[in-house]
Parts: structure tokens; C-alpha cells; sequence
């Protein structure tokens, strides 16, 4: 057994490929560090990262005083630049908080907006000629509402990646298909096993598991807080109904409620609901489920509640039993650093979530900054190179020339899903049956890949089976039809 | 049934940096080369003067080319078997209409706009028929509750992957009682897999072994099951690894948005009792106007609209 090739030595590695992880990973590539990141699946943002209403939130409802609030209004600084630096497509729609009767209307005017205020948000009170001449479509009921001006949406997965890229771009690494199933803890040093056999050590560890940071807290014996998942479930329309900014309810005890969100690249995205469910891995959508969204988002804009769909899905987000955000070391060592509890706001916070992570690493490590950084990513390909080659995805029009790009991006999908996300091909309306034989020979062709080998997302969920040599006594013939 | 060789037209005998002739105008072009335009083609299309006919596939034949020849199909692949591509037709393989401009008063031809592999390109004549078919429908777009795992496709998915020499998995259960979805079951068992046919009760007559409608996929990150509800609300779990959704097809519209052809609230295009559009000189045959014909159809559409076509000498 090679010892040699399995081991690693780092100063610090960050677990978890999701939102957070990428930002911070990015974060501590400024340091003249060696720095490394493992990821449980074949690709980044695959958690809780990936199933969200991709809004970057301004965080004008959260608990003002929280770890949260704080680093909410930080990232509203950071992300102008985060955008024009890594080139993340992005849109500012600003979001209509409607009111549906005179009791929503003072819920805003006594809880909505004294909170915003103590946020540094400034609410736009609208009356309900203004909201109905600004977004026609909002359903006529409504009596009045609120504008809140610096809501927009993003791409989430365009996000992630390109956190990470910039990360690789300068110097880290990236481990992905690796589940941590060890952890050791020792003075100077932790040591991370994974389920392939690898084994890392660091000087300091980042847990940014996500919905799975208490486990792998636990793998090192701390048991100190605990996650509980709540599911979301969302559809995806391709009726916009001149759906252009975020519609939101006026939130109830329980949830931020269910929305009408338009999505950056097309389309609209409606949901999510709000349901704890025990299974992390629960990502079944449900009949009542998608009953509830279409009630609730029939509400906010009437069209929606019977528009036709070409997609759905759920999330899972973490529910931390402190309330709020978990930045903090263990209780067991101070080499282990939990990201933790980033409950709905780890893509809006991520900025800054990197940024103050990343200090405090830096500091305890007493790191210096590297000499030669790279500070963004380089131009992504032009419209021109997009245009090469014939149509490979028929519904949305994806040529060849935009699969090979992502094929041969400096993160290139490994699963059939991180295709999807990076060319948009896959996502129309046969949802990938007519062009996927392509897409797998493209996969073939510029990765190598054994099509046999090619999954669609997670470990396991191989698209073609090994073709038995023999069938009943007769041999299977490849290609060939029975007469 | 006797095994044929095809003889229909592949890339490699119908070069694909053919020359779009691109100032040309064209007395007719043909949006899609399934069997309904095959059959307006087969039915004299060529005594209409200079025609282009463009698919995205790289070869003709429509959604039916990777099932066929199989039985029940016979006279659909009698026109695919025996189709001769008619003098002065010009047929561009892997060649997407992406737009369509309709005339106007400034420009009295229609535009196409088209994507190759050599890039974007404009074809102009004088009158358009489009034979573009569908896509078939997807779980999603019936928003099945469930899980979303590996395994769950439609009959077209599973067919080029057969034909590609692969299996889509081992135990299928095959949702629909079409024509075309009892022969993918076929096909699939054939290939060597355990096939379970299930559909809702139509009363078409031909017979699958369940009766009812899907309820939930379940499984991840393969299907392990589908979870079936039977008209007296009984719920059975049928164990699969596989799921071949064969409900129907989604009429192929979505190019045209902006074009100022008029689409019905189902997505398809709206045509008169001759098959003309909402816009002169453009006609549309085939599943792009009725997506849940059962291909028969197909080949009668094109014939007519071959006799209906101003120029047409039949």
C-alpha cells in the first residue's frame, strides 16, 4: 500500500464544497498558506447551496444584533465587487414586500420596518396604485406594501464555482468525491481521514459542512451543537407573466413565507415551503407540498398559481438549536473552526462569511499575505465562442461550443448535473431525454470518461448498467436488433 | 418481421459543409425531416420548385427513427425504409431553426434563422411548412412527487441508448399504452431487460399488466420504485430501477416565441382545417399541431398539405 500518495499535509483544510466553504477557501488563498478543500460529492454547491431561492438578500429581516445581521450588512459592501470580479451574472430586481389586508400592513409598519431601520435597510413604503402600476401582475387585493431597493438574484452554482476557481486560480486544492469519516484530534495538528483512504493533516481545520457540520463536530468528539434540516420545496416556471422583481409576503411566526422569485437566467422560481423534516437527505418533492406553494404564490401574483411547470424541486437548510450563525473553534480544539447554523443566508452572507473567516484564521495561524495574488478571475469566453458548433440541447438552444467550454473549464463538471448547471443544457422542456447520448459522448470525448462510469449526481446514481454477456444462453448483441 | 437495412440519409453521405446557399430564396423550406415531412416530400413536395428541408438530427426520421422498424409501425417504416431524398431538394442534417421572421412588407420572404456547426445563418423562401414535431413529456413536466434519482427517462432516452450498445438499466417499468410505448417495452425486453408495462385506464384495448396512475418516484440516488395508484385508490409499489415515462409529446414550439405565429394554450400551433398558420405561406403538419397523434396521422398530414400547397400538382 502506497502510504506516500494518500497522505497530505496542509495547513489548513476547509471541509465543505458548498457556498460558504468556496467563499472561504477563496478567502484563504490570500495567505502564503497551503490550503486545500474536500467536498463529500463529484462537484461544488451540491447541499444546501444548490436548492435555495438564489437571492442575494439584503438581511433587512434578521435579528438586528445577531453574528448573522452583522455579516449580512457586511457582504451588502462586498458584493459589488465579489460580482465584477469573478464576472457572476447577477440582477438587481429588488423585492415588493405586498400586504394583503390592513393587519399585514401594520405587521410592516410595527415589526418590518423598525428592523430593517436597526439593519441599516431603508424600506420604500408604496401605496397600492404605486406597487400595482410598478408590477401589474401582483394580485389586485393587496392594500400596500414595501420596496426593498438592494434585493436581487444571482446564479448560485455560477457562485460557488467561481469562488473556488478564483481559490485554484491561486494556489488551493480541491478534493472532491471525499466523505470525512475520521477525525483525529492532536495537539498541533488535526488529522482528517476520508472514506477513500485518504488522509489529510492540518494545522487547522474549517468545518463548513453545512447541514452536515454537527456530524462531522461529533467525528471529533465535540458534541456541542446540533442541526436539524428543514425542507424546501420550489417549482420553476417558464411563464414569467412579466414577473420582474422578487414578491414576498408578509412573513408569519414560522417562515419567511413563499415567493415569487424571478431566476437570473429566465424563468421563475416559486417557493419555498418550509417543513423540518429528520432525513438530511430527504429531498422528495410531495404533493402538498407543491399544493401549498401554488396557494401561497397564487396569493402574491394570481397567474402563478396555475402556471405550468418544468421543474421541481427541494432543499434542505440547516436549523442550528443556538438561533444563530456557529463561528466559532470547537470545544474540543482550537484547530477545528465551525462554520455552522448558516441557515438560509449562506449565499447573501458568503462574502462576508469569507472575508471574516478568513481573518480569523489568518490571525490565529498568524499568516502572512502571499506576495503574488491574483485578484479576480479572467474574462469568461465571449458570446463569439458560445456560438460554435451545431445545437446540442434543442429546447434551450445549448451549442456544442458551450458544452466543450464547461468541459474544459479549470473546474469541469464530473456528473451529468454539473453539465447542467454550468451550459443550462438539460434544463428545458424534455428536461435532457432527447440530447443526454451527446452530452455523454462529449463527456467521453474530452474527459475520457467511461460512459458506464458517468453519474448523474450523487455516488451511486449511475445512468447505464453493464450490458451481460450473456442473456439466457444467447449472446447479447451490442447494437443489433432480434429478428 | 424482416430486417432491413436502412437507407435513409446519414451524415456520411450527405456532407454536412454542404454549402447553405444563403442569398438564395427557396420556393419552400421544411422546418424538421420526421415522417410527416418525409411523407409530404415522398407525396411530390419536389414539383414545388426549389426546396430545403433542415433537422436538428443527424439523420431523418423524426423521434421514430430509433424505434424503428418494429411491429405495428409497418407503414411508417415502409415511407423511412424506401425514402428517396427527391431531385432539387436540399436536406441539411444537424441544422436547428433557432427563429423565425415572417414576411412583411419590406422583405416579402420569410427568414430562418438557423444553427450549425459552422455558426448562424439565414435561409429565405417563399413559404415555410413546419413539420418539427416535439419533445416528448418528461415526469417534470407533469410534476410527479417524488425523489429525483438516476433511472427515471423517457422512451426516446432509452432508445438511443440501446442503440448506442448500452442499457438503461434492468428492471423497467414502462408508463403509457401508445403504440410507440408498448413497442419501446418490447424493444427493452429484447435488450434483455425485465419490463412491467403500466398505464392509467384509456380503454385504447391494448393491454398493459397494471392499471394505474404514477403517484411518486422513489429512491435515491437510483429509482428503486415507482408507486402506482389503481382506479379504486388502491396504492402498489412496483419495484424498478428504471422508469420509461412514455405519456406523450410537447409540441416544439418554443422557437418560435416572437415570431407571430399563433399557439393554442397547450403550446401547439394554431392552424385551420388546411394546415395554414395564423401567418400566409406558413403551414404546420404533424405533432407540432397535435403532439398526441399516434404517428398515423403523421403521414396523412403531409400528404394533404403536399395537394394544398399553392404549386402543388397533385
Amino acid at each position: 500500500m502506497e502510504m506516500t500518495s494518500r497522505d497530505f499535509d496542509v495547513d489548513i483544510l476547509v471541509i465543505g464544497g458548498g457556498v460558504v466553504g468556496c467563499a472561504i477557501l477563496r478567502e484563504l488563498a490570500r495567505y502564503d498558506a497551503s490550503i486545500a478543500l474536500l467536498e463529500q460529492y463529484p462537484d461544488v454547491c451540491e447541499g444546501t447551496s444548490k436548492a435555495n431561492s438564489a437571492i442575494v438578500h439584503t438581511g433587512f429581516d434578521a435579528r438586528p444584533g445577531t453574528l448573522e445581521a452583522r455579516l449580512l450588512a457586511e457582504a451588502r459592501q462586498l458584493w459589488p465587487e465579489v460580482i465584477a470580479r469573478l464576472h457572476i451574472p447577477y440582477l438587481q430586481t429588488g423585492a415588493l414586500m405586498v400586504a394583503l389586508n390592513e393587519q399585514e400592513q401594520a405587521t410592516i409598519a410595527r415589526e418590518i420596518v423598525p428592523t430593517a431601520t436597526a439593519n441599516g435597510v431603508t424600506l420604500q413604503p408604496l401605496s397600492r396604485a404605486e406597487i400595482l402600476e410598478a408590477a401589474p401582475y401582483v394580485n389586485e387585493q393587496i392594500v400596500g406594501g414595501v420596496l426593498v431597493e438592494g434585493e436581487g438574484v444571482i446564479d448560485p452554482f455560477w457562485t460557488t464555482r467561481a469562488y473556488c476557481e478564483h481559490a485554484l486560480l491561486n494556489g488551493a486544492r480541491l478534493f472532491l468525491d471525499e466523505r470525512v469519516n475520521a477525525v483525529e484530534v492532536e495537539p498541533e495538528r488535526l488529522r482528517v481521514h476520508t472514506a477513500s483512504g485518504k488522509t489529510f493533516s492540518a494545522a487547522l481545520v474549517v468545518n463548513a459542512a453545512g447541514l452536515w457540520a454537527d456530524e462531522l463536530a461529533r467525528l471529533a468528539g465535540d458534541h456541542s451543537f446540533s442541526l436539524t434540516p428543514r425542507k424546501g420545496e420550489f417549482l420553476i416556471t417558464e411563464e414569467d407573466h412579466g414577473v420582474a422583481q422578487i414578491i414576498l409576503p408578509v412573513p408569519s411566526q414560522v417562515s419567511k413565507g413563499i415567493l415569487v422569485t424571478p431566476i437570473v437566467f429566465g424563468g421563475v422560481l416559486l417557493g419555498p415551503t418550509a417543513e423540518d423534516v429528520s432525513d438530511k437527505r430527504d429531498l422528495a418533492t410531495t404533493t402538498a407540498g407543491q399544493q401549498r406553494i401554488r396557494q401561497g404564490v397564487g396569493r402574491l401574483v394570481p397567474a402563478m398559481a396555475t402556471a405550468s411547470t418544468v421543474r421541481q424541486f427541494a432543499g434542505l437548510r440547516a436549523v442550528s438549536s443556538t438561533g444563530d450563525y456557529i463561528i466559532r473553534p470547537s470545544t474540543v480544539s482550537k484547530r477545528l473552526l465551525h462554520v455552522a447554523g448558516i441557515r438560509s443566508t449562506g449565499l447573501s452572507a458568503s462574502p462576508a462569511i469569507g472575508r471574516y473567516v478568513g481573518t480569523l484564521v489568518g490571525e490565529t495561524l498568524g499568516l502572512r499575505l502571499r506576495t503574488s495574488y491574483r485578484e479576480g478571475l479572467p474574462e469568461p469566453l465571449s458570446e463569439a465562442a458560445h456560438e460554435d458548433g451545431e445545437v446540442i440541447c434543442l429546447c434551450r438552444s445549448i451549442t456544442r461550443g458551450e458544452v466543450l467550454a464547461a468541459l474544459r473549464s479549470p473546474l469541469p463538471p464530473q456528473t451529468l448535473d454539473g453539465l447542467k448547471r454550468r451550459t443550462g443544457a438539460m434544463l428545458g422542456e424534455c428536461q435532457g431525454n432527447l440530447c443526454l447520448p451527446r452530452l455523454i459522448e462529449l463527456f467521453q470525448q474530452e474527459q475520457g470518461r467511461d460512459p458506464l462510469s458517468l453519474e448523474k449526481h450523487a455516488p451511486g446514481s449511475r445512468l447505464l448498467v453493464e450490458r451481460p454477456t450473456r442473456l439466457g444462453g444467447v449472446p447479447a448483441r451490442s447494437g443489433e436488433r432480434p429478428k | 418481421m424482416r430486417k432491413e437495412q436502412m437507407s435513409v440519409h446519414t451524415l456520411e453521405d450527405m456532407p454536412l459543409m454542404e454549402d447553405l446557399h444563403e442569398g438564395e430564396v427557396y420556393d419552400l423550406a421544411i422546418v424538421g425531416a420526421g415522417l410527416s415531412a418525409l411523407s409530404l416530400l415522398h407525396s411530390g413536395a419536389a414539383a414545388l420548385g426549389r426546396t430545403v428541408v433542415l433537422d436538428y438530427q443527424e439523420q431523418v426520421g423524426g423521434l421514430l427513427r430509433y424505434l424503428l422498424p418494429a411491429d405495428g409501425f409497418e407503414a411508417e417504416w415502409e415511407l423511412l425504409r424506401d425514402f428517396q431524398l427527391p431531385a432539387g431538394v436540399r436536406l441539411l442534417l444537424q441544422t436547428t431553426a433557432v427563429g423565425l421572421l415572417p414576411a412583411s412588407a419590406a422583405e416579402p420572404t420569410h427568414t430562418l434563422v438557423v444553427r450549425r456547426r459552422q455558426g448562424t445563418a439565414q435561409l429565405r423562401a417563399r413559404q415555410v411548412v413546419i413539420a418539427c414535431g416535439g419533445v416528448e413529456c418528461p415526469r417534470e413536466h407533469d410534476a410527479i412527487p417524488g425523489t429525483r434519482p438516476a433511472g427515471v427517462m423517457t422512451p426516446v432516452l432509452a432508445l438511443q441508448l440501446l442503440a448506442r450498445g448500452y442499457l438503461p438499466g434492468r428492471r423497467a417499468l414502462v408508463y403509457g399504452d401508445s403504440r410507440y410505448a408498448l413497442a419501446t417495452a418490447r424493444r427493452l425486453e429484447e435488450a434483455g431487460l425485465e419490463v412491467i408495462t403500466a398505464a392509467p385506464t384509456s380503454g385504447n384495448g391494448r393491454s398493459v399488466r397494471l392499471c394505474g396512475t404514477i403517484q411518486e418516484i422513489c429512491g435515491f440516488p437510483r429509482l428503486s420504485a415507482v408507486r402506482l395508484r389503481s382506479h379504486d385508490q388502491q396504492s402498489v409499489e412496483v419495484e424498478a430501477d428504471t422508469l420509461i415515462y412514455a405519456t406523450g409529446l410537447l409540441a416544439g414550439t418554443h422557437w418560435l416565441k416572437g415570431s407571430g405565429v399563433s399557439l393554442t394554450a397547450t403550446g401547439t400551433i394554431a392552424v385551420d382545417a388546411h394546415y395554414r398558420t395564423t401567418i400566409p405561406g406558413i403551414y404546420a403538419i404533424g405533432a407540432v399541431i397535435r403532439p398526441q397523434l399516434d404517428h398515423e396521422s403523421s403521414l396523412r398530414m403531409g400528404k394533404e398539405v403536399a395537394a394544398l400547397l399553392p404549386g402543388g400538382v397533385l
